[in-house]
């Protein structure tokens, strides 16, 4: 039996197969076709503090092996979550873990304490600090200061809540945000959101998005994401929650031996919807093909010949 | 819902550019009802990487009258179109579904006028057994609702035009438009529904200035009118929001609603038009 449990920093997840949010909707959408029970957790789509009609379409393009994303955060607001989303997702078979934008500093640790009141049943709060598609929410996670003072702040007014900084690779050095999100008390970080990226149709010479940019994901990313990945661990500060082109066992390996101590599976959620069932039920025989009777055990394994 | 492997049974040519791919898949087949598409994929490749909506064209019966598979019938436009052309029958297609909503309830009316523009025909000829009563779907026993269906069908050349006689063979009235005049009434088929008058309930689907004229006509002549949307998806479930449209709300504004999961059947009145 290979023990698939593990823990980052106070967030416990009976195995490390998350899905990423924003592409697992509010989890009920996807019940048709996923069993909860068999998954580490799932994160639900960002919330914002007021609702947000989101941008215009088209909001997704595909890219090679990718695809390009300006969604812009639609949401119908915490308030609604809390009263019509929280109800459902308390009652899965998994760890649920909300994600909230705020679009100011202060908006972040208003929120956070308002999941930290009426969000019992959540076991964590990531702190998307890095949407690359709404004015200001980029900006958090490019500077190491306003991410730790969010983190901190956050981390005040939710004193038991396991807390996770979800990082943006739109910056020259992910490890010192990273350094910077644990010093600010985080339980873990997750890297990465999207990359920044357009789409031209040049026949009509118009952008494809109806945003103009939007943030690339899928396959495309995965090399990009493990390197960040890689370089946090290297920081031996925090936990890291491998984000970015995951689709197969394959890809989840790579990310736990190269550091990461969970991952979280996204855009493969939309072309291969079961995806995360079957990696998680496959996941035993490659932990104990390297050998180990834990998960837990192949983490940061990586080793560079001399 | 179904997330499978199917087998393609099929693969013909219908006109140009377009084919019908008929896939072994008996349970999606017996819980799919006309309105509702699919998602398909090729597999063992991440470019195209996500799958592609595709509507229920027909469901096809084994000798006893069971449900065993469906038929898409889809026009060539791009990347995975293109390579779907060259998929060759008894290789194999990821398949999920079905999705969305079934086309709204239409009431019991003398006479349903279906208004197709280009490929906009595929979701029809289920619909259209179904008006008739000729075909049950997701296990209901066929019941007649309509005493007559017509198609009005737009195309840009008569060599486009594809499945006009399944259409005929259920049993639809068929009127053909074109834009060169090279089969049927030359011109919009907008405007060919409009020199017949008004009548019964309307149900449109093709390109988006199309359902507008007709989402205008049905205000003008004060008939029900829903029309099927084609809105870019990336999941078909209601995941990640890329479907949307702009959707009246009760308090005189709009929401953007998922077409994948509030559609893609919606009622032309409700929508806001660019
Ligand atoms: C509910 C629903 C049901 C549908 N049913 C059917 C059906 O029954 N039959 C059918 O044939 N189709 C149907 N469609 C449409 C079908 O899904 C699309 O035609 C299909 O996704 C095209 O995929 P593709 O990879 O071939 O084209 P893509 O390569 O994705 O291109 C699609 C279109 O967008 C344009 N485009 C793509 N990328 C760019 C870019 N970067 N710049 C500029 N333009 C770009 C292309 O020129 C093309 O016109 C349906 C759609 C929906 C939403
Ligand atoms: C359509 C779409 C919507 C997304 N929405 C969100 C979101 O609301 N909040 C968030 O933190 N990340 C969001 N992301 C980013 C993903 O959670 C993930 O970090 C990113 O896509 C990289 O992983 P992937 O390559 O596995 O998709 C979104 C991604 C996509 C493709
Ligand atoms: S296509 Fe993903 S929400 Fe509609």
């Amino acid at each position: 039996m290979v023990d698939l449990s593990v823990s980052l920093g106070r967030l416990r997840l009976h195995n490390p197969i998350l899905v990423a949010s924003g592409t697992f909707g509010y989890a009920k959408e996807m019940a048709p076709l996923v069993d909860f029970a068999k998954l580490g957790g799932v994160i639900p789509k960002t919330v914002t503090a007021a609702p947000r009609a989101g941008n215009r379409p088209p909001r997704t393009v595909e890219t090679a092996s990718g695809m390009l994303n300006a969604i812009g955060l639609d949401n119908d607001g915490l308030e609604h979550f809390l009263a019509h989303h929280l109800p459902y997702l308390r009652t899965l078979p998994t760890a649920v873990i909300g994600n909230i934008a705020g679009k100011t500093e202060d908006e972040f640790v208003q929120m956070a304490a308002r999941v930290h009141a009426a969000g019992h049943g959540l076991a964590g709060l990531e702190l998307n600090l890095s949407c690359p598609n709404v004015s200001g929410g980029l900006d958090f996670a490019t500077d190491p200061d306003v991410t730790r003072r969010i983190v901190r702040r956050c981390r005040d007014v939710c004193p038991d809540l396991p807390l996770v900084a979800k990082l943006t690779p739109n910056v020259t050095d992910i490890q010192r945000i990273a350094a910077a999100a644990a010093d600010g008390g985080a339980d873990a970080v997750s890297a990465v959101n999207t990359f920044v990226g357009m789409a031209v149709d040049w026949r009509r010479r118009r952008p494809v998005l109806g945003n103009v940019t939007g943030g690339l994901s899928g396959p495309a990313i995965k090399p990009l994401a493990l390197r960040a990945v890689w370089r946090i661990a290297q920081l031996r500060a925090v936990p890291v929650i491998g984000v970015g082109g995951i689709g197969t066992l394959d890809d989840v390996m790579d990310f736990l031996v190269a550091g990461a101590s969970a991952v979280q599976i996204g855009t493969a959620n939309f072309y291969d919807p079961t995806a995360s069932v079957r990696i998680a039920a496959a996941l035993p025989g490659a932990v104990a093909a390297l050998g180990a009777d834990r998960v837990a055990a192949v983490v940061g394994t990586l080793t560079i010949p001399s | 819902m179904y997330h499978r492997t199917a087998r393609v049974a099929e693969h013909v040519r219908l006109a140009d550019r377009t084919y019908r791919v008929r896939l072994d898949c008996p349970d999606l087949a017996a819980a799919i009802r006309p309105g509702q598409f699919v998602m398909l994929r090729l597999p063992n490749t991440s470019d195209p990487l996500l799958g592609r909506p595709f509507a229920l064209y027909d469901t096809v019966l084994d000798a006893a009258g069971r449900p065993v598979g469906v038929d898409v019938v889809y026009l060539v436009v791009g990347k995975m179109t293109g390579r779907l052309a060259d998929v060759t029958s008894g290789t194999s297609l990821e398949v999920w579904g079905p999705l969305g909503k079934p086309f709204l309830d239409v009431g019991a009316p003398d006479h349903v006028r279906l208004v197709a523009g280009g490929i906009g025909q595929t979701p029809f000829l289920a619909f259209a057994r179904e008006l008739l009563g000729t075909r049950g779907f997701g296990g209901d026993a066929p019941r007649k609702r309509a005493a007559k269906v017509t198609l009005y069908y737009g195309v840009r050349t008569a060599a486009l035009a594809a499945g006009v006689e399944d259409f005929r063979a259920a049993g639809v009235d068929v009127h053909l438009a074109s834009d060169d005049g090279s089969v049927g009434f030359r011109g919009y088929v907008t405007q060919l529904l409009e020199s017949h008058g008004t009548g019964g309930p309307l149900v449109g689907c093709g390109p988006e200035p199309m359902l507008h004229s007709l989402a205008r006509l049905a205000t003008a002549w004060d008939v029900p009118c829903q029309v099927s949307l084609e809105t870019p998806m990336a999941c078909g479930v209601g995941a990640c929001f890329s479907c949307v449209a702009r959707v009246k709300t009760a308090d005189g504004g709009w929401d953007y609603k998922r077409v994948c999961v509030d559609g893609p059947a919606f009622d032309a009145a409700g929508l806001v038009w660019d």
